[in-house]
Order: structure tokens, then sequence, then C-alpha cells
């Protein structure tokens, strides 16, 4: 227990201290892992805490960052709503949206819910376009930034800290929230709402305030981020956006409490820096997910805690050791995969097509490497370290599984 | 007069479309318990695939060959990936087939661009069918209505008048029973989500040449469907196909109308306070169709929560 | 134990043709432990649908305290002082068993829409549950995950949580279905103290423990009560033999 704190602690320091240590563009991501991260507590709440799958998030963060934006073009950063507490603006926006939506998603359970809330985020992503004034078509709706409180927000260190003491905060009024009698029943409707009912609870009327609870937060994220662009266009309000943070959340485990948001802002942070290097990263998320899913249902972080509470009996070394093969052979397998699947996509791209015409086929340069693409070699390569990979991971497993027999 | 007409026809053959893929979606669910997610994306890959094809084998071979190659990757999507998430649970299979279909639209947009693609009617079939008031009425159209009700008509045959038909109706209530009394079970439900992915991919290559084939087609369909699945309930295929009609109808009568909120609030004269505040109520109903459905979709919610012919959760 | 508690006047139910209840007309009074019992199919689980709010009758008054219940939703109902267990186990299984309790308590306090305070920190919470605990003798398992249990002390659980908002009246639909000869007699006795002034209404299909716990018996026949009367009377009753015992000879 003391040291579950002593590593949160050390977190936080490290967070604190974080404009010291990285470049501004490291910190900029840092700026996005954070409003992930929160984005994904907020969803964590609804569909880990409460059992509520949502599809269309994004519509309750969008609605968060637009507010914000009109609210910075309304005060000037002055007044009644300063620079720092713009955010507010998107949670209450949040909040009310949420209760809308959450008023009609809730009516239904299971996977219609699931349906219901990627209809409704739709319906406002189609609505949008027409709303001029308020989503302000294609260019979006810009704003500034003003100096409040002494504080210039000109710095991405300065963004840095009025984002992280608003996700800190936010996340540890979450933890509270799970605490309290409400918090508790969320855990109820997602056990058994039928149960809840009998025992006298309204269960539409709780499963509506988390969801709103739930909208809340993400429009706070919301808002962060406009804060941070200083815009916002009615892209927040894409699929994409929705699927982000159910992809991000499951991959770090949404039944812990911290599983989304380390699982967001580690993802965020692959695709950042991934995203000079690859134009796929969304189709490597996505084989993530499925794959986490496969193979570790409950989420990376779900899966190391699990471990932790309940270590196997062979012992730290030896799990060590093995968690250290599987990780190598897994690794190896990930580099044969990334290669065929950069290789495929540079073949394929519209660049290389318009030079490739007529049967000449020019060489790519991959890793730093010229291949031919009608060459066996590229591809023979690519598949021969994936299918090794997958064999060294067969053979850790199932060295694993027989040493376990051999025990019991 | 005529252009309703043109509207209801155009509505209706829509609806059918739309049912093609949500039957499949209902068969799926009420079978397996599992929500498909990706069943949107096997119709998007059986346009992908048909276009594909149609350059070495026409487009007749294309749109037969292509629905087999989708009902093979259902199958396998069915035996590899989900038969393997089963014992975590429905929740777990309905986000399995999330990430497949994002990774289906990454590939598709890695493969084919991240744009339409040149997928169209063959010459032999873009023609007028009959021409009212001057305006002429595709061909094509008809068959498409033509293909989805000849579709059904095989699946109403199959369902009821066979012996796998009767096993297959019969493991979607009792499951345990079906199995236990010697039939294959795992493999009636890999041969449904074949079927069904099947379905979704004959919709996908008939209607890709007909509407646009690009990436988004799958998710502007999913959420179409979902708002069917909704609004008719998954139990029922009368409800699927009630539900799919009213969407279908509604939607295209919608794109043809100007219609207004300020018109409507102007015979209660309203009308100019209507148009000083904007917004909403000064866009016309044919640039809102797109957002009808999900309006349909809450009034069943408010109205009648378990759906036109759903049962009561 | 004159006054009725729960009287059930001509109440009907069918699904769409089928009639699975008759016109049932019965009154359970205030303090007994009063068993329904019947063959499958009789409609004795529906009987109890209607009584908590699960169904609306077709037809008929169902009062509680004189007050009309019928179609009222299951939240209402259980506010209004009647609580169920469900023949299968119904259950919060994913949270511990202090967890399950709880939340099974904190309705009785009002603390549903409550988001600031700790669930933890309200004392009269913390002490019915333990309460519970005691009586429904899971003192030991208060931290294990419900769905670790065993049969039996789920079967005590779902008691519990019955109880938990001190209900006046309790159903409890076969809480000893599935269970071995020792696990029966265990719940029997647990069923005998925890119903010390409540009213009782029970469907078991053990008769042993019918006989021995019940004050009064009803049988019910193709939705149709054929008989009411103590334990003695209903084994004199040459009708009951026919319709009911002598089935299962048969």
């Amino acid at each position: 227990m003391n040291f579950k704190y002593i590593i949160l602690f050390a977190a936080v320091a490290l967070l604190a201290v974080l404009p010291w240590l990285v470049s501004d563009s490291l910190l900029n991501a840092a700026i996005l892992m954070l409003i992930a991260a929160l984005f994904a507590m907020a969803f964590g709440l609804l569909c880990g805490q409460a059992g509520m799958l949502s599809f269309g998030h994004a519509a309750y963060f969008g609605v968060g960052a637009f507010a914000s934006v009109h609210a910075m073009n309304a005060f000037d950063g002055e007044g009644l709503l300063p620079t720092p507490l713009l955010p507010l603006v998107g949670a209450a926006t949040g909040l009310v949206s949420g209760i809308l939506a959450g008023y009609f998603s809730t009516k239904r359970t299971g996977v219609y819910f699931s349906m219901i809330t990627l209809a409704l985020a739709e319906l406002l992503h189609a609505l949008a376009p027409h709303l001029k004034h308020v989503f302000g078509g294609e260019a979006g709706i810009s704003s500034f930034r003003m100096p409040a409180w002494g504080i210039e927000f000109g710095s991405f260190t300065d963004v840095y800290y009025l984002t992280l003491v608003w996700t800190l905060l936010s996340i540890g009024l979450l933890y509270l929230f799970s605490k309290t009698p409400l918090g508790r029943l969320a855990l109820g409707l997602r056990e058994n709402a039928h149960r809840l009912r009998f025992l006298g609870y309204n269960t539409h009327a709780l499963s509506t305030l988390i969801f709103a609870v739930s909208a809340m937060f993400a429009g706070l994220a919301g808002a962060l981020q406009s804060l941070n662009i200083e815009a916002s266009n009615y892209v927040v309000l894409e699929s994409q956006i929705s699927t982000a943070v159910v992809l991000n959340s499951f991959i770090g485990g949404v039944r812990v409490f911290l599983g989304p948001a380390i699982g967001a802002a580690v993802m965020t942070f692959f695709g950042y820096i991934s995203s000079d290097l690859t134009r796929v990263w969304l189709l490597y998320q996505g084989i993530i997910f499925v794959l986490v899913m496969m193979f570790l249902p409950r989420g990376i972080v779900g899966e190391i805690a699990e471990r932790i509470k309940n270590p196997s009996c062979d012992g730290l070394a030896q799990t060590a050791i093995t968690m250290a093969q599987r990780i190598a052979s897994l690794a190896i397998a990930a580099f044969g995969a990334v290669f065929v699947i950069e290789f495929l996509q540079r073949v394929l791209s519209t660049e290389y097509r318009a030079v490739a015409r007529d049967g000449h086929w020019p060489d790519i340069t991959l890793f730093t490497y010229d291949w031919s693409p009608v060459s066996a070699v590229p591809w023979g390569l690519g598949i021969g370290v994936f299918a090794l990979g997958i064999r060294l991971a067969i053979i850790v497993n199932r060295r694993a599984a027989a040493r376990q027999e051999a025990q019991a | 007069m005529d252009q309703i007409l043109f509207a209801l026809l155009n509505g209706t053959i829509y609806g059918l479309l739309l049912f093609m893929v949500s039957a499949g979606l209902t068969l799926i669910f009420g079978m397996m318990g599992v929500l498909n997610f990706a069943h949107a994306s096997f119709y998007m890959l059986g346009a992908y695939f048909a276009y594909t094809l149609e350059p070495f084998v026409g487009f007749w071979f294309a749109i037969l060959l292509s629905p087999i190659v989708v009902m093979g990757l259902g199958v396998c999507v069915e035996r590899f990936i989900l038969r393997r998430v089963h014992a975590f649970g429905h929740a777990h299979e309905l986000l399995v087939t999330f990430g497949l279909a994002v990774v289906i639209a990454e590939l598709v947009k890695m493969v084919y661009g991240n744009f339409a693609v040149d997928y169209r009617v063959p010459a032999e079939l873009s023609f007028a069918a009959f021409t009212l008031s001057g305006l002429d009425y595709p061909i094509y159209r008809l068959f498409m209505g033509g293909v989805a009700v000849t579709m059904f008509i095989t699946i109403y045959l199959l369902l009821t008048r066979t012996r796998v038909g009767i096993v297959v109706r019969s493991a979607i209530y009792r499951p345990q029973t079906v199995e236990a009394l010697g039939h294959n079970v795992p493999l009636v439900f890999m041969g449904v989500f074949g079927i069904g992915a099947g379905l979704a991919g004959l919709a996908g290559a008939v209607a890709g040449a007909f509407y646009t084939t690009n990436p988004n087609m799958a998710l502007e369909l999913g959420v179409m469907v979902f708002v069917v699945v909704v609004v008719g309930g998954l139990g029922s295929m009368g409800g699927a196909m009630a539900a799919s009609l009213l969407i279908g109808i509604t939607n295209s009568l919608a794109v043809g109308s100007d219609l207004r909120a300020v018109d409507v609030l102007s015979i209660v004269g309203l009308g100019d306070w209507a148009e000083k505040s904007g917004g909403l109520l000064t866009i016309s109903m044919s640039s809102l169709a797109a957002t009808l459905p999900f309006f349909i979709m809450l009034l069943v919610l408010m109205l009648r929560p378990s759906g036109l012919m759903g049962e009561k959760e | 134990m004159t006054d009725p508690i729960l009287t059930l006047q001509n109440v009907h139910k069918s699904f769409g043709e089928a009639k699975i209840i008759q016109g049932v007309t019965l009154d359970v009074t205030a303090g007994e432990r009063h068993a329904v019992i019947g063959p499958n199919g009789a409609g004795k689980s529906t009987l109890f649908h209607l009584c908590s709010g699960q169904f609306a009758p077709t037809k008929g008054e169902i009062l509680l305290n004189g007050k009309n219940i019928a179609g009222l939703k299951p939240a209402e109902v259980n506010k209004r002082g009647l609580a169920r267990s469900f023949q299968i186990t119904n259950i919060f299984p994913g949270v511990s068993v202090f967890e399950n309790l709880r939340l099974a308590v904190m309705r009785k306090h009002n603390l549903q829409y409550v988001f600031w305070r700790s669930a933890a920190g309200v004392r009269r919470v913390n002490d019915e549950v333990d309460d519970l605990l005691t009586k429904i003798r899971l003192t030991d398992r208060a931290q294990s995950l419900a769905s670790e249990l065993s049969y039996s002390e789920q079967r005590s659980l779902e008691i519990g949580m019955t109880l938990a908002s001190d209900p006046q009246v309790i159903l409890l639909d076969e809480p000893m279905a599935g269970m071995s000869h020792e696990e029966t007699d265990y719940t029997a006795g647990l069923i005998r103290e925890i119903t010390q002034g409540r009213t009782l209404l029970i469907v078991e299909h053990d008769m042993s423990v019918v006989f021995s716990l019940a004050h009064r018996i009803s049988v019910l026949v193709y939705g149709e009560i054929i008989a009411t009367g103590t334990p003695e009377e209903i084994r004199g009753n040459a009708r009951v033999k026919e319709a009911y015992l002598g089935e299962e000879a048969a």
C-alpha cells in the first residue's frame, strides 16, 4: 500500500519538474498526454466503473472545446473568467450536454446504449457544419490565451502547468467521486442494474448522472485542448476522437483506476513521436488494441496490477526472466510486422504509384536501406523476422506453461 | 407528386439496402449475442473487393465473387479472433469487433488511399428504367432493390424450409440444447457469422457502384444501421425491416424538401422571430436530411424506449 | 396475527393468449411465514414478479398495508416496504460482499445521488452492514468478491441484501434451490432468524422445509389458489392431494 503512494508521489514530483528536464517539443507532447489522460479518465468512469461503453465521447470533449473558445473570446481572459478558470466553462457545458445526452442514451442499456452514444455523436457531427456561428465552419474558431493573474500563458511551460494542475485536480476529484455513494452505485450499475432496481434505486437517473459527470470531465479535457491550441475546429467532433479514447482506455485497462490515464498517455506519446515516422499510426493503434483485447483482456496496466496482486508461483527472478524473454520475442515479431506494414504502405502510397509507372519499380528507402519492391528480399525479411518472433514467443510460453505444470 | 413518388421509391430501395446489412447484424446478434461492430466494415470491403475484381472478371463476376471473399474473411474473424475472446464475455467481443473496424478502415485507407475510388455502375446498367415528368429513373436502383428482395426470399426460405435453417433458428434460442442434440454449434455460429458478413459484402458490392466507395462508407452506413437497430429492436427481423424502410423513406423525402422550420413557424406568425434567431430554424430540411434518422431515434427512445417492435429488456 | 399486510384481490396476468395467473385472491397476515407451493409452471414466480413490480397485473389489485401497489415500478414497491430475493442468484458479483450489502443498505438512508461525502464515512451504514454480515454469518468473508463465495454463501448474501432495506414484507423465491441437505438446514435456520418480526412470503419446492417453516401454506395450481391453510390442513386437503401431491407421485 505504501509502495503505491511512493510511486504516486514520485510521478507527481516528476510531472512538476518536467519543464526543467525536457525540450519544448517534448513538453508539448506532455501537454497532449495530460489532456488525453484526463479524457480517458472521464471515459473510464463511465465505461470502467459504471460499465457503460460509450462510442461517442468526442461529442462532450468537443462541446467543451468549443464552449471554452467562445468564452475565451467573450471574456478576453479577464473579469469573471480569467484564462486559468476557462476549463470550468468546458466542464459546465460538458455537464449540461451530458445530462441531455445521458437522459436519452441511458434509456437503454448494453449494446443499445453503445449504439445510441455513437449515433448522438454523429448527430452532432452532422449538425455542426450547418451551425457556422457556433462551430465556425471549415476554419473553426480561433482565439488567444490572455495573460491573467500575472501569468503570461505564452510559453509551453505556462500552458503545461495550467494543464497539469487541472488534470491532477480532476483525477483527484474522480478518485474521490469513486468513493462517494453515487460513485459506489456506479459499480452497482455495472455489476447488476436489475438488482439495483429491486433495491429501490432509480437506475435511469443514476445512469444519467454518472454519464453527466463523465461528460463534464470530458468537456474539461476539451477545454484544456482549446486552451492549448488556441482554437477549435469540428475535427474534435469526429469519430476518430471517440475511437481513440476507447482504444487508449482499454489498452491501459478500464477496471484499474489509473489504467485509462496511463494507456492514453503512453499511446499519445507514441503517436506523437511516431507522427514523423509513420503515416499509419492509427492502424498500429488498432492492431495493438485488438491484440491487447485478445491476449491481455484486463489491459496492460490491469494485467500488471493483477500480477502484483497474485504473483505467480515461479518466484520473482524466474518471472522477470520469462517476462524479458516474452518481451524480446514480441519485439522481434513487432519489428518484422512493422517492417512489412511500412514497406507495404510506401509501395502503395500515391507518391510511389506516381513514379512507378510502366513496369519501372524504383527502390524504396526504409530503415536507412534501399529495397526493391519487386524483389523477394524485403518481403521475405519482414515476414521471416515476424515468424521468428512469434515462434520464440510460443517457445517461451510453452516453457512457462510446462514449468507451472511441473510445480502443480 | 412525381417527385414524391421518386422519393418514396428511392427511400424504399435505400431502406432495403439498410435492411440487407441490418438483417445480418440482427441474425448474428440474435444467435451469438455479439453486436458485430465490424459488420459495416464488411459492407465496405464488399465494395472495395468488387472494385478490385472488376477489371479482371467483369462487373457481374465481381459482385458475385466479392461477397464470397468477404464471407471467407468473416469466417476467419469468427474462428480465429472472436472465438478466442468468447470466454471474456459479450462486451469484450464487441470491443474486439470495434478494434477490427478500426483496423479494416485503416487498411483500406492504406491500400486504396483516403479518397473515393472509381467504382461505377457498368455501362450496360446505366440507363433509365422509366421516365416520369421528364425525370429519368435509373434501372440500377431497381436492380439494387431486386437483389435485396431476392436475398430476403432466399434467406427466409433457407431458414424456414431447410433442416439447417431449423438448427440455426433453434440455436438462436437454445444453443446448449442444440449442442446437446449433437449439432455442431460452433460450426453453425461460424457459418452464420460468415453468411452475415457475406450479405453485408454483397450489399456493399452492389451499392458501392451506385453510391460512393470510400473509406468512410463503413462508418456512415454503420451508424445508420445502428439507428435502424435501436429504432426497430435487435430481436426481430420485422422490426429491422420496418425501421429500415422508415429511415430510408424519411431520409429521401427530407432530401427532396426545401421546407425550413421558419416556414412552419410563420404559419403561426413566428416567422420573423425564427428568421432572426437563425441557427437550426433557418436550415432547410434537405441539408438536415442526414440528421433526421437520429431525431427519429431520439423520438422513439422517448416514446417507446424498447424500439418499435422490441420486447422490454 | 389477524391484519392482512399484503392482500391480492382477484389478480390476473396473461401474456398474450397465455393466462398464467387467473384470479388469485390471497391474504398474507402481518408477522406470519406464508409459503406458496404448487407444481412447476403453476405461476409461482409470476406471482412474485407481480407483487414486486417486475410485471403489472392484467387485472386485480395488490394491496400493501392497504395501498394498491399493482403496476408500480420495482424501486417504488421496495420503498413501500416489500423486498424480494431471486430464484437465480442475483447479486453484484464483481465487488466485495461488504460492498454488496452497502449498496443494498444505502438506499434506506437516502444515499442515492450523493457525491459530496464518502460512502465509507457514514457510520450508520457501516454499522448496519456489519449487523447484516453477522446475521447472515458472512463477517469473515466481508472483503471477498461476491463471485468467489460458495453457492449457499451467495444465497445467504442474497437474503442479506433483501433484508437491507428493513422491509416489512420479504419475498423469497426458492431460497434453497440447488442446495444440499446441510445447506438447506442452515438456510432454513437463517430464514427463521431473520424473519423475526417481519412477514415472509416464500416459494419453495423442498416440502420438508415448507411444512416446518410456514405458518400457513397456499397451493397454486394453474394460476389459481386451490387451498390455503395451516400445514396440517394442507396435508389433509383432498384437492391438494389430487392436484398437486398426486401429480408428484405420478
